[in-house]
Formats: structure tokens, C-alpha cells, sequence
């Protein structure tokens, strides 16, 4: 046979064998040619001049290439590996290892730069949907239009064939270290032979449980003891991510031999054909993969924490601009609400005027907070706090001696471990006064700048008001906002509003005049972007971890062929095995992504506050999606297994 | 009565083009309680013969009654489900299942059967301990030998009481110490149980201790003997004499 039909021969049957393979690649280059497009391209500077992505996206882009090569060569070498026997084999029959590389060597280079053509054309008409997409979530009014980029063309062909070039490296280094023998042999020493529990893997597998839950404790703790104070932030941080990881890696190696053990003892040796094929090969696997388990899981949980808190971020653009625009539009000048109002009033727009003079008066407040050092300058008891009438924002009188505080925002409370209610102390000139509090509201009455910090603002009646004003003569300001009365008309508002104060408005830094609609916007912008990126790279990690797990999956099922075989002719059928391995794939692609949503959701939790307010629903669409994506690969692993069940008798 | 009547069974592999019959028209039967063994040249289709017999593969024509029941005729779900609850396999690799210890090797036909469980650990107490090795129940496949290999994946065809036993070159890969061990507690499960056991051997030694001896050519059924009353060392030289008309390879002791 010649060294070419050997060539498509075999092209043939890895073809058929490894479509998803040459889908991750054709998908790992298309996504590398989009996003390297995307960056050379001039329709970006519309992103970026609002936003400045330029580093995110640099940044970005070598975080992808780092996860694509990484999967790449790791791929290589499951293949290697598998294919050990067939490499021995030609070199039984006398190849030389230099032509048996040559035939290995055309035969990956065809897969792979056709693979690379193919990715390479539909990232070019990929990435103008996805700078559509991008336009969406950023806010930018443009029209997608995208320019073949010969530079984008050239990067893209450099780094991948810089990979094919390592990849063709750690091959010849297999080959060149294996005896024809040991090529026979790598398949089952690969894999770590099936050997009765020790007491030192009963150990580590509690430890790892045990690690794990004091993570979790800790990152709960994070902001919520006195680390905040003490400045043991980062050492906390640091001991989570270790115990977590460590942790994780320990329940691989132990923990799930350690449980699935207790189960098997309880079983007594009757173990009915669905747990044969799911719990007893799997802790047998799980403890010979923990490393690479334990990387996918904690990078799943890194992609979907950060994939959660951009999208809280994003879903909670609009809260985050009412603490700082808590009116349709704010002025910090009476002149610039005056000349606003008469154009409104021109075009025939109602508006409705708020001016409410804020009044910043020292106070006690080590009744509300446990952590005043947080808020308090260091050498005083009292701290300024702002305050406002009840006259002022057209509310009821409030009993005597009561008040209530407005403009809480979650991250400030949970670091001061702010109170529900009690009692504040105001320091006047001679006399001080106290006001009890009942209720602590979320509502924003005047823009956070207002605010001595994040403190909220506390509002009082308004002769207590006065006493303050005139007793305490304390520094006050007036906050100018304005809300449009009929929304459908805010629009139009909006429109005259930047045309009018354009050139005002664009330092965002302190802005002189703000519009809600504008800031929401900007916000959205900025954070839309992030997400983009975290998103693009996180689908990256998920559909490379994917296809390694796929990958893994095949190796295992042809490897377990044997006991299909055996099993079927004991009398169990198909359908007896099948349910065994969606069992086992249910746990196989489920334990990882059960400890990555758990890890995940710990430490989203763990401060989720300063990227929005709202936990859960973003964080559940986040988590659906990627246990939606994620589950594909446990269903493609299914249909292969199902496929060797029928072959196996 | 028989327990297995098979009529003008055949059997061809290939393609039509390329076709080999490897059986071609065999009857046979089998009374209830009997120990036979199946002899013939290598690649006569003894283990055909053996695979179709036991449901595991089909045949292109002919009947196969077990137990009155026509197994030729079944589907691949009731097949399954007949081998699982009435028949019982030796095989010569052993065919035990690496990740699972002895015991659960040997109770697995239990799980899919209503046998309570008190009822179960009896059973697999007094089989392991008929044969020895009822010590082993937790050790791995790969941590014994291959004597108790066999000797477990003969418990495991036993445990369930099934009406018959296949049992394919079960001493192929054993010394003779361990192959006639294995053989005397396949001899005295069948006496005690009434089991009914076919056996495929190229070895007189082991043939020698049924009570039958089946002789296969051609895909057909060359001549049997019967021990009868015979001692085993002159049913021994027996079939010794008839492998070497037959031309299969003779043992040389
Ligand atoms: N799955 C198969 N596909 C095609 N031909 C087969 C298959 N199995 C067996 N054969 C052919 O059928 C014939 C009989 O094979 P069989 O395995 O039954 O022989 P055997 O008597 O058991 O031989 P041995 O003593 O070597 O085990 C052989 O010629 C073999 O090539
Ligand atoms: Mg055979």
C-alpha cells in the first residue's frame, strides 16, 4: 500500500471519528479570525472612543489564543495516544518512525489547515454578526459594516501555524522517546489501574470536602466580617481561592472514590447494572483525571462567575444610574435647569421641577454601625450626614423625633452592616438632637452625590429641618432634577436636552448636567463591552473544555467496549446499558459543572453587591445558558457511547 | 424430555457475495442435567455453535428450542431477558469486569432476578465457598489469579440458578492443576444442581469428564460418544482415538 492511500485511508476513518474535533478547531479559528477582525477593523473605534476596549481586547485576544492553544495540543495528544497502537503497528511492519511521523504529520496537516480555511471563512462573515451583537449590547448606532482584514488574515495565520508547528514538536518528541512496545502499552497505563481504597485517599477525600465548605464559609465572610476593617481583605481572598482549589482537586482524587465507595459498601455487592456502569468506573476515572478535572472546573467557574457579575452589572445599569441620576435629567447649576425648563416649555413638554436643598449636619452614628471607621473620618465621633426635608419632596409630615433614611445601596450596607432602624444623633452648635429611625429605603430621592459617601440621606420633617438649618449652620447645597410628566415625550426631551448641553455633558467625570437615559447608556456601553469579551472568551472555554471532555468520553467508551460485550451476552440489553451511561454522563459532565456553578455562585455571592442589585436573575440566565451549552457535549458523549453499545455484540 | 433441541441450524458469515457457511445444517439435542462437551478442529464453528446455541448470535435458519420455548424465534429484548434469567456463561477470557470486586462480579446475574437479598448472600456464600473463594469477594480481578478468575466467572454463571450453562474453552488458559479443579467443581455443581452444561474444549483431559462428547466437521456433527459407565481414563482414551480420526491436533501426554 502507498504511503498516499494509507494517508486518505486513514483520513477517512478519523474524519468520521473526530468531526468534533475539526468542529473546535474550525470553531477555535473562526472565533480567533472574528476577533482579531474586529480588532483591526475602523468601525471598533466607535466601541472604543466611548469606551477605550483597546486593552481588554489585547488582553482578550491572548487570553484566547493561551485557552485555544492549550486545548489544541492537549487534543493532539489524546489523539497521540490513542493512536499509539495503529503508529506501533505500522512500525511492526516495518515503517520507519520517521515515515510513520511523515504519515502522521501530512495526514494532521490536512485536518488542520482545512479545518483553519474553513474557520477562517466563516469567522470573516461571523464577526460582522458579531460586531452587530457587539453594537447591541453597547449601545452604538451604527451599521455593521466589516472590511476583509489582510493584517487580521496574517496574525491569525502566524499564530495558528505557530501551534501546528508545537503541535508537529510534541509529536516527534513521542514518538521519538516510545519503543514499539511501549506504544502498545500507553493506552492502559495512561490510566491508573483499579486498586482497593487506602486509608490516605479516605483522608484526602474528606480533607477535600472539608476544604471546599471552609471556602465557601470564608468567601461568605468576606465582606461581611471585620476583614473589611482589619485589612485582611487580600489574605482572605487568597486562603478561599486556595482551600477552593485545593479542595477541588482533593474531592477528585478522593472524595468521589471515598463516597461512591460508601454507596458501593452499602450495596452490599448487589449492584445493579446501572450503578456497574456508572459509580464503579467512574471513581476509578474521576480519580485518574482529577488534574484536568480540577482545571476545567475551576476555569468554568472563573468563566461563569465573571460571565454573572458582568451581566449583573449589565442588568443593573439602569438601578446604578438612579443613584447617581435619580431624575430624568440633574443639574448641578440653577441657570442650566432655568434655560432647560424654557426650552421645554417652547416645545411644549410638562415637566415636573424638583429643587431640594440638602443640608450636611454631623452626626452620631455608632448606634446604626458596628464599622463607623469605614465611614467616619478617623479623629471625630461625628460623621457628616445629609439631610433633607419632608416639604422638600412633597411628603406627609413625619411624627416628632422620627425620621427615615433613604438611598441605600446594598454594597454600603454590607460593609457597615448598616441597621434596619435606630437612633442618630445630631450635633448642633450647643445642643444635640436625637431622631429615631424605622425604616431604611432603597429609593434614591437625590443623586448620591449629594451624599456624604455611599451614607444614605436621612429625611426629617420639616421642623426639625428648619432647628438643623438654623441651630447647627451647617454647609448646604441645592439639588436641581427634573422629570419629564409624560413618558412618551421623553424621547424628544432627551434629544434637546444633548443638543442643548452638549458640549457641558461630555465630562463625565462630574458632569454639570446628567440625563438618565444618557447615563444608562454610558454605563451600558462600558459594561457592554466587558461582558462582550468575557462572553466571547467564556463560550471559547466552554466549547473547548467541551470537546476535551467529549474527547475523553470516546477514549473511555472504546476502552469499556469489553464489558458492553460481556454484559450483553449475560442478557442486559441495550436499553439496561444506555440508562447506566446517561447515568454515568450525567454525573461525568455533571459533577464538573456542579462544583463550577457552586464555586461560581459562592463567589458571585460573595460580592456580587459592588457590580449591581440585582442577584439572581442574571445569574440564573448566566448559569441556564451554560448548563444549556454544556449539556450538548454530555449528549453527544451519549450518542457515542450508544453507537460502541451496538457495535459491541 | 430435552432441554435444548436444535434442528437443521445454519449458520454463514459474510457478505452475499463472499459467504461462508460455517454451519450447515446441524441437529442436536440435549437432555436435562447433562455435561457435554463440544470437540472439533479449530474453526470447525465450535464457538459458533456454542454462541448460537446460547441466543448470542442468530441463526440464518433451522430451529432452537430451550426449555420448549423457541429461542430461534425470539426478539433481541426477550433473548436478552431469556439469557439473563435462564441461561449461565463461562467464557474463556474470563469476561469479568475490572472495576467491579469478585462479589459484585458474581451477584451481578442476582440484581435483575426478584431474589431477596438475605437469600442472595446465601447463595453466593455457598457457591464461593463450594469453589474457594469465597475469601477473594473483595478483591479486584486484577489482584487474582487466573484459576480464581475462572472460578468466579463460573459462581457468577451458577449464582442464579439458571436451566443452562454455555461454557466456551473455560480451561484454555489454566494449567492442568487449576483446569482439572475448575472441571471437578464444574462435575460436582452439575450432580448436585442438575444443571445442564455444554462445554467447548480442544482438551480430551477435559472432555474426559463429561458425560457426553460431541464431535463436530464441516459445520456438521461428526460422530459423539458417551461415557456411560466407563472409568474417565478410558473414556479418556476414547476421545483421544476419535480427535485423532477426526485430524485435529492430538495431545500428546
Ligand atoms: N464474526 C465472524 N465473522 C466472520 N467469520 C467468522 C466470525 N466468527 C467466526 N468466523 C469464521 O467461522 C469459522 C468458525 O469459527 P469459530 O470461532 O466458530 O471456530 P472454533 O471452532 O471456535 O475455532 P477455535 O477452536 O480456534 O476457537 C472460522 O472459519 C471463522 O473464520
Ligand atoms: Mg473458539
Amino acid at each position: 500500500m502507498s504511503i498516499k492511500t494509507l494517508i486518505l485511508r486513514s483520513l477517512k476513518k478519523n474524519l468520521t471519528n473526530y468531526y468534533l474535533y475539526v468542529f473546535a478547531l474550525v470553531f477555535s479559528s473562526a472565533l480567533y479570525f472574528s476577533f482579531v477582525t474586529l480588532r483591526y477593523d475602523s468601525s471598533m473605534n466607535k466601541v472604543q472612543a466611548s469606551v477605550k476596549g483597546e486593552a481588554g481586547f489585547s488582553a482578550a485576544s491572548i487570553l484566547l489564543l493561551v485557552i485555544v492553544s492549550v486545548f489544541l495540543l492537549y487534543a493532539n495528544q489524546l489523539f497521540m495516544k490513542r493512536r499509539s497502537k495503529e503508529i506501533g503497528l505500522y512500525q511492526l511492519v516495518g515503517m520507519t518512525k520517521f515515515k510513520v511521523f511523515r504519515l502522521l504529520s501530512i495526514e494532521s496537516m490536512l485536518i488542520y489547515f482545512g479545518s483553519l480555511t474553513i474557520g477562517v471563512i466563516l469567522g470573516f462573515f461571523s464577526s460582522r454578526l458579531i460586531v452587530m451583537l457587539l453594537f447591541k449590547i453597547t449601545n452604538v448606532q451604527a451599521v455593521a459594516t466589516l472590511h476583509f482584514s489582510p493584517e487580521a488574515l496574517l496574525q491569525t495565520l502566524l499564530v495558528f501555524l505557530v501551534i501546528f508547528v508545537l503541535m508537529l514538536l510534541v509529536n516527534y518528541f513521542f514518538m521519538k522517546r516510545q519503543s514499539i512496545l511501549s506504544l502498545f502499552r500507553v493506552v492502559s497505563t495512561t490510566e491508573a489501574s483499579v486498586k482497593k481504597q487506602s486509608v490516605l485517599e479516605l483522608i484526602i477525600g474528606i480533607a477535600g470536602l472539608c476544604l471546599i465548605i471552609l471556602g465557601y464559609y470564608l468567601s461568605s465572610r468576606l465582606f461581611s466580617t471585620d476583614t473589611v476593617a482589619t485589612n485582611a481583605l487580600l489574605g482572605m481572598m487568597v486562603a478561599i481561592l486556595a482551600s477552593v482549589i485545593i479542595g477541588t482537586y482533593f474531592f477528585y482524587k478522593g472524595s468521589i472514590s471515598f463516597l461512591f465507595n460508601l454507596i458501593r459498601k452499602k450495596k452490599n455487592g448487589f449492584l445493579s447494572v446501572q450503578s456497574v456502569l456508572s459509580l464503579s468506573t467512574l471513581m476509578f476515572r474521576m480519580k485518574a483525571n482529577s488534574f484536568l478535572l480540577t482545571v476545567i472546573t475551576t476555569i468554568s467557574a472563573l468563566a461563569i462567575g465573571l460571565l454573572s457579575l458582568s451581566y449583573i452589572s449589565y442588568y443593573s445599569a439602569e438601578k446604578a444610574s438612579e443613584q447617581f441620576v435619580p431624575n430624568d435629567f440633574t443639574f448641578s447649576h440653577k441657570k442650566d435647569l432655568a434655560s432647560y425648563e424654557k426650552t421645554l416649555s417652547d416645545h411644549g413638554i410638562p415637566f415636573e421641577e424638583h429643587r431640594i436643598k440638602v443640608l450636611s449636619v454631623p452626626a452620631d452614628l455608632s448606634d446604626v454601625s458596628d464599622r463607623p471607621l469605614i465611614f467616619a473620618s478617623s479623629n471625630s465621633k461625628y460623621t457628616p450626614i445629609s439631610v433633607i426635608s419632608t416639604k422638600s419632596i412633597n411628603e406627609p409630615p413625619l411624627k416628632k423625633n422620627e425620621m427615615y433614611l433613604t438611598g441605600a445601596n446594598d454594597s454600603f450596607l454590607r460593609l457597615t452592616n448598616f441597621k434596619e432602624s435606630g437612633t442618630i444623633t445630631f450635633k448642633l452648635k450647643k445642643e444635640s438632637l436625637k431622631r429615631t429611625f424605622t425604616e431604611l429605603k432603597h429609593h434614591y430621592v437625590v443623586s448620591i452625590k449629594y451624599s456624604n459617601g455611599s451614607l444614605p440621606v436621612a429625611v426629617v420633617d420639616h421642623a426639625t429641618f428648619q432647628l438643623l438649618e438654623k441651630e447647627g449652620k451647617p454647609t448646604q447645597s441645592i439639588y436641581n432634577g427634573l422629570d419629564i410628566k409624560d413618558n412618551t415625550k421623553l424621547e424628544a426631551a432627551n434629544d434637546y436636552f444633548i443638543h442643548q448641553f452638549k458640549p457641558v455633558a461630555s465630562n463625565n467625570l462630574s458632569p454639570r448636567v446628567a440625563s438618565r437615559i444618557e447615563d444608562v447608556k454610558q454605563q451600558r456601553g462600558m459594561i457592554g463591552l466587558a461582558m462582550f469579551i468575557v462572553g466571547f472568551l467564556g463560550l471559547t472555554f466552554l466549547i473547548t473544555s467541551g470537546c476535551i471532555l467529549y474527547f475523553k468520553q470516546m477514549g473511555e467508551s472504546e476502552e469499556e467496549q469489553p464489558n458492553y460485550t460481556v454484559l450483553r451476552k449475560l442478557g442486559f440489553t441495550r436499553d439496561d446499558l444506555l440508562k447506566g451511561i446517561m447515568f454515568k454522563q450525567l454525573f461525568n459532565f455533571g459533577i464538573p459543572l456542579f462544583l463550577g456553578l457552586s464555586h461560581s455562585y459562592f463567589a458571585v455571592k460573595s460580592g456580587w453587591f459592588f457590580f449591581g442589585v440585582s442577584l439572581w436573575t442574571p445569574t440564573l440566565i448566566v448559569m441556564g445558558i451554560y448548563t444549556m451549552l454544556y449539556s450538548i457535549f454530555a449528549i453527544l458523549s451519549t450518542l457515542y457511547y450508544k453507537k460502541i453499545i451496538n457495535d459491541s455484540l | 424430555m430435552f432441554i435444548l433441541e436444535a434442528k437443521n441450524i445454519r449458520k454463514s458469515y459474510g457478505s452475499k457475495l463472499n459467504k461462508q457457511e460455517v454451519i450447515k445444517g446441524l441437529d442436536l439435542q440435549l437432555e436435562a442435567g447433562e455435561f457435554v462437551s463440544i470437540m472439533g478442529a479449530s474453526g470447525s464453528g465450535k464457538t459458533t455453535l456454542l454462541n448460537v446455541l446460547s441466543s448470542i448470535d442468530s441463526i440464518n435458519s433451522g430451529t432452537i428450542m430451550i426449555e420448549g420455548k423457541e429461542v430461534s424465534a425470539m426478539k433481541e429484548k426477550q433473548l436478552a431477558q431469556f439469557r439473563k434469567h435462564h441461561l449461565g456463561f463461562i467464557f474463556q477470557e474470563y469476561h469479568l469486569l475490572d472495576t467491579l470486586t469478585v462479589k459484585e462480579n458474581i451477584m451481578l446475574p442476582l440484581t435483575v432476578t426478584k431474589v431477596p437479598r438475605n437469600e442472595a448472600e446465601a447463595r453466593f456464600k455457598s457457591m464461593t465457598e463450594e469453589l474457594g473463594i469465597y475469601e477473594l469477594k473483595d478483591k479486584y480481578p486484577n489482584e487474582i489469579s487466573g484459576g480464581q478468575k475462572q472460578r468466579t466467572s463460573a459462581a457468577r454463571a451458577f449464582i442464579h440458578n439458571p436451566s443452562m450453562i454455555f461454557a466456551d474453552e473455560p480451561t484454555g488458559a489454566l494449567d492442568s492443576k487449576s483446569a482439572s479443579d475448575l472441571l471437578q467443581k464444574l462435575t460436582d455443581l452439575n450432580r448436585s444442581r442438575q444443571t445442564t452444561i455444554a462445554m467447548v474444549t480442544h482438551d480430551p483431559v477435559a472432555a474426559s469428564y463429561c458425560s457426553r462428547v460431541i464431535f463436530i466437521k464441516d459445520g456438521q456433527l461428526y460422530t459423539q460418544l458417551y461415557k456411560g459407565t466407563q472409568t474417565q481414563q478410558a473414556f479418556f482414551q476414547d476421545v483421544m482415538k476419535t480427535q485423532a480420526v477426526l485430524g485435529g491436533v492430538p495431545n500428546e501426554y
